[in-house]
């Protein structure tokens, strides 16, 4: 059974004037037990709503317009708030992209690590919580973790508060973890630190990886999703997706990856930007930007097309409908 | 620590001893002249001399310099004009009413001001929230002077049921009779002060929380599964009294010296009525006085808020080292 689910999920955020506009359109993406799926995407593309989604911790003005998410065989979205609070930081924990300032500056670190045992196991005996605080750092492996939990996260650096939030994060041995851009405020050297980390919890339940950086995915997961403006525009295994791509905006995402072996030549962009959310239109969202774009991308948004069992596609060039248009 | 702790005494005593200098010479340079208000003009003038001469205002302006600070070094403030009481005695004696006022305009100010602010927090853009907020700009625009006679219009004029003024009915009663005599009186000056800083900590308590609300480490609260309550009392509560703590504390300080208009209003016998009458009495020893103590009671007070917000954020804990 997968761990996690999405069975055309859909959301939006409401304007002042009370209409929502719709930003993530039916996404369906499952992860199962021991993989780690990507969601690979620009910035503003809705790769953070659907891991928030998850947490149900959607910020204000968001607004959930359909489909379900299902974990452990139930619909996360139909949870009381007392169900999900049980469920939030002890059974689905989250990474966050800014370790700079995801933890709290005035309380220690070990009891900021501490507190997410004590949530979920309120009759855990002091001394057993601190015990637990200093495995978890240990295995995050950061050197003299018996001294480390009463210093303030001001006395770690960059790499090191990761480390403690993925410390914070993995304590309950979680069933599903969503790491939102793990990597992305840290230095190289440090990532590749971060991701091996990360690799050797993979084994005891699923994850999600949030990121734009193709590098990671490839590094840590064994399936991918790429998100273009809200839409699933393309998703299967990591071997399918990086050998053959097949929609318009991931092969133009994997062309702009710089190799040691690429000529000399300027690095192969997409024009334009993510759309407004307001200017999605009815048709494909990747139209605007796209080299092979025919009349039907503009009208009509194009339905899922399996090309095999491990790689689905959302694109009317793919699926063969635009071919006579041409 | 310690050489933060010195440092920091060397550039209190500064700072105390520039604020008693000017004030010094600033009293001096009032266009008018305390033997005038001091002396009967029908006394002869020998006694004149001799009073002259008792407060050592027959000496250059260099000399009393001098003969005052070598007083302050001693301990002696000098004498009062006007009432010829040590001056460190007339303190002491004010001293106590400007500490009560104080600690009930704190604890209106805290203990309202603080939950205000968080509600409005929660509640942001809703109806508390407006509310709270209209009330607020009220509070920090109003007129002080026009408060505290609408206040005795109102309260003391219309509805007789508050005193005009005074801190107890003469004669002075005994036991709780007495304590709740002051509490009456007190009620109105109290509210007056509370007014303005109740305003501004509103103000200040709700935007820092907003901040705070918006921190990454709120989210991170959340999502280790903490409600929205515990998040706002173990995450967020610290945060935003930060700046808060630092407005109220500094507040303090000025108050110690700074309640002029009220206290002279409500005729409460504190520090700020005794500083308004010297200044109509041109008592030089008592303004000196008072401004000394207006000087200490600011720089012990910015030490406590600085101590008070380093506890509450490690960050900027002084002195470097390490609790």
């Amino acid at each position: 059974m997968a761990v996690i689910e999405f069975i055309d999920y859909s959301m939006g955020f409401q304007a002042q004037d009370g209409s929502v506009h719709n930003l993530i359109d039916r996404l369906s993406m499952k992860v199962e037990e021991g993989r780690a799926l990507g969601i690979v995407g620009e910035s503003g593309c809705g790769k953070s709503m659907a891991s928030l989604s998850v947490m149900r911790l959607l910020p204000h003005g968001a607004v959930v317009q359909g489909g379900q998410i299902l974990f452990e065989g139930r619909d996360l979205l139909q949870l009381s708030e007392a169900k999900i609070g049980g469920i939030r930081g002890n059974k689905i924990t989250m990474i966050f992209q800014e370790p700079m300032t995801a933890l709290n500056p005035v309380l220690r670190v070990g009891f900021q690590i501490g507190e997410a045992l004590r949530l979920h196991h309120p009759d855990m005996r002091r001394d057993e919580v601190e015990r637990a605080v200093i495995e978890a750092l240990d295995q995050v492996g950061i050197p003299q973790p018996r001294a480390r939990i009463h210093q303030y996260p001001h006395e770690f650096s960059g790499g090191m508060r990761q480390r403690v939030m993925i410390a914070m994060a993995m304590i309950n041995r979680p069933a599903l973890l969503i790491a939102d851009e793990p990597t992305t405020a840290l230095d190289v050297t440090i990532q590749a630190q971060i991701l091996d980390i990360m690799k050797q919890f993979k084994q005891s339940g699923g994850m999600v990886v949030v990121t734009h950086n193709l590098g990671v995915v490839a590094e840590l997961c064994e399936e991918v999703v790429v998100m273009y403006a809200g839409c699933a525009v393309e998703r299967g295994t990591v071997h399918a997706i990086f050998r053959h791509p097949r929609h318009p905006y991931t092969v133009g995402l994997m062309a702009a990856i710089p190799t040691l072996s690429s000529p000399k030549t300027p690095l192969k962009t997409i024009a334009g930007a993510v759309p407004a959310i307001m200017d999605f239109g009815v048709g494909c969202r990747f139209a605007q930007r796209c080299e092979h774009c025919q009349s039907i991308c503009r009208t009509q948004r194009p339905p899922e097309t399996w090309l095999d069992e491990a790689h689905v596609v959302q694109c009317w060039q793919a699926c063969g409908a635009a071919k006579g248009d041409a | 620590m310690r050489r933060y702790l010195l440092g920091r005494a060397a550039r209190s005593l500064l700072t105390i001893f520039i604020s008693v200098t000017l004030t010094f010479f600033i009293v001096r340079a009032m266009p008018s002249n305390p033997v005038e208000l001091l002396i009967n003009p029908y006394m002869s003038q020998e006694t004149q001399d001799m009073l002259m001469q008792k407060y050592g205002l027959d000496k250059p302006l260099a000399v009393q310099y001098a003969l005052f600070l070598k007083g302050l070094l001693q301990g002696d403030l000098g004498v009062s004009f006007s009432s010829r009481q040590p001056v460190a005695q007339v303190l002491l004696q004010k001293l106590p009413w400007t500490l009560l006022l104080i600690a009930i305009v704190m604890a209106l100010v805290l203990g309202i001001g603080i939950p205000t602010g968080l509600l409005a927090a929660r509640r942001r853009g809703k109806l508390a929230d407006q509310v709270i907020n209209v009330l607020v700009t009220l509070g920090i625009s109003i007129f002080i002077p026009f408060l505290s006679f609408m206040f005795l219009y109102i309260f003391s004029y219309l509805l007789k049921v508050l005193p005009t003024g005074g801190a107890y009915t003469p004669p002075k009663p005994h036991g709780l009779t007495y304590v709740l005599d002051v509490a009456r009186h007190a009620i109105l000056p109290a509210a007056t002060l509370a007014i303005t800083n109740l305003a501004n900590v509103v103000l200040y308590t709700r935007n820092s929380t907003l901040d705070v609300l918006g921190e990454d480490y709120v989210r991170t609260a959340r999502a280790k599964g903490a409600s929205p309550k515990r998040a706002m009392r173990v995450h967020v509560l610290r945060n935003a009294m930060i700046p808060t703590v630092t407005v109220v504390g500094l507040q303090v300080g000025v108050m110690v010296g700074g309640a002029v208009v009220t206290e002279t209003i409500f005729a409460w016998p504190g520090i700020g009525r005794m500083l308004f009458e010297a200044i109509g009495a041109l008592d030089y020893p008592i303004l000196q006085g008072g401004f000394l103590l207006l000087s200490v009671s600011v720089v012990t007070m910015n030490f406590i808020t600085d101590m008070l917000v380093g506890w509450l954020d490690p960050r900027i804990r002084l002195g470097g080292g390490r609790p």
